[in-house]
């Protein structure tokens, strides 16, 4: 009621001093002449500041005295307080010689099958001939005293998804940092790493199988703590809502269970030894525990007909050694990483239409792999890799009906050639020869990259 | 469970035993081996310094790797070079040590290039068609001495700020780096007879040549400017642009560099032009640093007669440049010999 009425009242008391002011002519002349002095004033003020100001900066160029931060660049200080803003696109040619295309021979992999009926997820599959990978938006800024945060959408040509958005503490005591939002899952070594900053063209072959296009990315929260040992040992652990198509699923309809969130956990350790000189190494251990369920249509009349409600797990290493050479642009440089990744799917036959009688039996899938590569700059701004990947070590599925199956494992090899003709721009050759055990046979299939990365405006560095 | 209560039993006594190295020295961490250099001389016993870079690398590429962050997190103070040198590694250092001193805009983190005199201040808009160009200035200000005397002041200033109680000591190692930093570059003598802070200003405001070719000034110069004084003028080559504070100080004019742009490597077309240049200009040395190829250096000097000289740029890059002062004889030893 106060707040309505208080600018009438304003609004009235102004009108009436206007009205006082046009009847008393005197009163105006006099109120102009004392501006006009007041301004006079002013300017002379303003001049004396001026004058100051070139005496100090004259005080402040004498060489031996260090100025007191006067010179202070303001492009530099007005620059820090915005976000950094970065843009990075990754395009490439893809060809391989497999009669449906690669991403239709993985999606049939033995052991490593799709775990929903339905097309509804949005998926990156490489097609022959030009792909656009992603544009990749980048926001990021300290945004307080205690707080860091960042945001990152992937643009492709079907629309914008939320990549990470996440903010991470900045003030903790005792080597304490809290991550929340949404973001890539640290376990591991490749996992936490955007697509620009991979050494080969595409993710390695068991994250891909496991964890699906996006790697193990969602909704959720990592506490992490920097060991006070005299080498580093990071620790962490993360809480996830458990949304992954591939191991951690949720569907949540009859006859699946209804489960609330957060669904999966995720506990890793780092472990870096204090190497001499230019060398870096860094070991890991991860563990990942949730909850999944599967949707199956057996039939391929296009609607579900049979349910698996239960946990998965995941396991595995990591190790990653760097020789950082003492010449400019990467040349001597020495890459070398590996990791092992191995999950378990303990599920539960919930309900299935075709067969009711093996309702309440189990399924256990069990599959593993691993990559190992290395890359050498062999010439400044020129990288030569190679990669070896082996998944299906283990393979075996554990069926509801009592039986077992094993399908055996698959390969992919291949090289790499990069030239980074700046920090800002890479051109990859890539080739991979695999040998890749699916539903119909085995298939040998040989593939070909050329990829073009360029980034534009200001990217934050990259971590180990 | 077992391993792992081992594994938190083991992390539990290390940390123990850190706690205990932990004297009241600081711990100070530097990005570059010239900044450890000048830290320790203004430190004393008072600090333990330790460089990310050893001085024999390309400052711009370093691998952010495990053992830095452990350097970080036990930090008390760290000091950069700053104008974005070390843009490719030093943030995720920092934000893996989850080190709150030593953050940007804290006590702990201490800017080296704040109030210094910077060169190569773009005046226009920068875009990097042009290469890797610092848009706040080219970072290779230690190289002139009149830096390297104020980065030491600059540093006793902090550390009076974080240690109080010894602020009166690293005030007078300060001003003994200073003094001796003095005393070689225009000789005891000079210093003495004028004054290290008129020498200064002379070197800022271009008459010092003119006063050293005068018989007073002349008779009692010695150090770096005696050295180097047949050089004023000359026209020199570098490979990166990475000496024109040092050139700059000395009086030397960089005529042109081996990369056709800041950070691109050397191509065959622009050798072809730099020799053409260096011929016209009558350049008579091609400078650079030990970490690059002195392959295109030797083609240009081979077309043109120059001599290559190659040496380090920063503390620790030859085992002669032992600390800053150190450095600085090597550089002139090598470009007057």
């Amino acid at each position: 009621m106060k707040s309505f009425w208080l600018p009438i009242f304003c609004s009235a008391l102004a009108l009436a001093a206007c009205g006082s002011l046009a009847a008393d002519e005197p009163a105006v002349t006099n109120l102009l002449t004392e501006i006009r002095t007041l301004r006079a004033r002013l300017e002379s003020l303003e001049k004396q500041v001026a004058d100051m100001k070139t005496k100090q900066t004259a005080a402040v160029a004498a060489p031996l005295s260090a100025p007191a931060g006067a010179l202070a660049d303001t492009r530099r200080s007005i620059q820090s307080l915005n976000p950094d803003v970065s843009v990075i696109v990754d395009t490439f040619y893809h060809a391989d010689n497999s009669k449906e295309g690669i991403s239709h021979v993985t999606g049939e992999m033995a052991g490593f099958g799709h775990t929903h009926a339905d097309g509804e997820h949005h998926h990156h599959g490489v097609e022959d001939g030009f792909n656009l990978r992603h544009l990749e938006l980048q926001f990021s800024a300290d945004v307080d005293p205690y707080f860091k945060g960042s945001a990152i959408a992937a643009v492709d040509l079907e629309g914008a998804e939320l990549e990470e958005a996440v903010i991470e503490t900045t003030c903790l005591p005792w080597g304490f940092k809290v991550k929340g939002g949404k973001f890539f899952s640290d376990f591991g070594y490749i996992n936490a790493q955007h697509s620009h900053q991979w050494d080969f063209t595409d993710r390695p072959l068991i994250h891909q199988l496991a964890l699906g296009d996006h790697g193990l990315n969602d909704k959720g929260l990592q506490v992490s703590w920097l060991a006070p040992t005299p080498f580093y040992l990071l620790a962490g652990v993360e809480g996830f809502q458990g949304d992954n198509e591939n191991m951690f699923a949720y569907h949540g309809e009859s006859p699946l269970s209804t489960r609330e969130g957060p669904r999966v956990g995720v506990g890793w350790l780092k472990f870096g030894p204090n190497l001499p000189g230019r060398h870096g190494l860094q070991l890991g251990l991860f563990s990942g525990l949730g909850r999944h369920q599967e949707e199956h249509d057996g039939d391929g009349d296009g609607t579900a007909d049979h349910w698996l409600d239960g946990m998965s797990r995941f396991w595995g290493g990591d190790v990653v050694y760097k020789y950082d050479a003492p010449r400019p642009c990467g040349a001597g440089d020495f890459i070398c990483q590996a990791e092992y990744f191995g999950r378990c799917k303990d599920l539960e036959l919930a309900g299935h239409d075709l067969a009711p009688e093996l309702v309440g039996n189990s399924r256990v899938d069990k599959q593993d792999g691993y990559y190992v590569q290395a890359v050498y700059g062999f010439l400044p701004r020129w990288r030569a890799g190679l990669r070896w990947e082996q998944v299906g070590l283990i393979n075996q599925s554990d069926l509801p009906d009592g039986t077992s199956e094993s399908y055996g494992s698959s390969y992919r090899a291949g090289p790499m050639l990069d030239f980074t003709l700046s920090e800002f721009s890479r051109i990859r050759l890539q080739a991979n020869r695999g040998s890749y055990k699916t539903n119909e046979g085995t298939e040998d299939v040989t593939e070909v990259f050329i990829q073009w990365m360029i980034s534009l405006g200001t990217h934050g560095a990259h971590k180990f | 469970m077992k391993t792992l209560s081992c594994l938190i039993g083991l992390t539990a006594l290390a940390a123990v035993g850190a706690a205990d190295a932990r004297a009241d020295r600081l711990r100070i961490v530097t990005t570059t081996s010239d900044l450890a250099a000048i830290a320790r001389a203004v430190a004393g016993d008072a600090a333990d310094v330790r460089s990310v870079c050893t001085g024999r690398e390309d400052p711009h590429f370093i691998a952010a790797k495990p053992s830095f962050i452990m350097q970080a997190r036990d930090a008390d103070l760290w000091i950069r070079i700053g104008l974005e040198l070390e843009i490719g590694w030093e943030q995720p250092i920092l934000d893996g040590s989850r080190n709150t001193r030593i953050r940007v805009g804290g006590k702990g983190h201490l800017d080296a290039s704040e109030g210094l005199l910077l060169l190569d201040v773009p005046q226009t808009a920068v875009t990097r068609a042009m290469g890797d160009v610092h848009p706040m200035g080219n970072p290779h200000y230690w190289l002139d001495p009149l830096n390297g005397r104020r980065i030491a002041g600059v540093i006793a200033q902090r550390l009076a700020q974080l240690a109080p109680d010894r602020a009166a000591v690293f005030a007078r190692n300060a001003a003994a780096f200073q003094q001796a930093l003095d005393e070689r570059m225009f000789g005891a003598a000079l210093v003495k007879a004028v004054g290290a802070e008129t020498l200064w200003t002379q070197a800022q405001d271009g008459t010092l040549a003119a006063f050293l070719a005068t018989g007073e000034g002349g008779a009692q110069a010695a150090g770096w400017v005696k050295a180097m004084q047949p050089l004023r003028d000359q026209k020199i080559v570098t490979y990166h642009k990475s000496w024109i504070y040092l050139a700059n100080r000395f009086g030397l004019t960089v005529v042109a560099e081996l990369e056709p742009k800041p950070g691109v490597p050397p191509t065959a077309a622009h050798l072809e032009e730099v020799a053409e240049i260096a011929r016209a200009d009558g350049a008579k040395i091609i400078l650079q640093e030990p970490f690059y190829s002195d392959k295109a250096a030797r083609r240009v000097a081979a077309q043109t007669g120059a001599r290559v000289v190659v040496v380090a740029n920063a503390v620790g890059g030859q085992p002669e440049a032992t600390d800053y002062l150190a450095l600085m004889d090597l550089i002139v030893r090598r470009l007057t010999e």
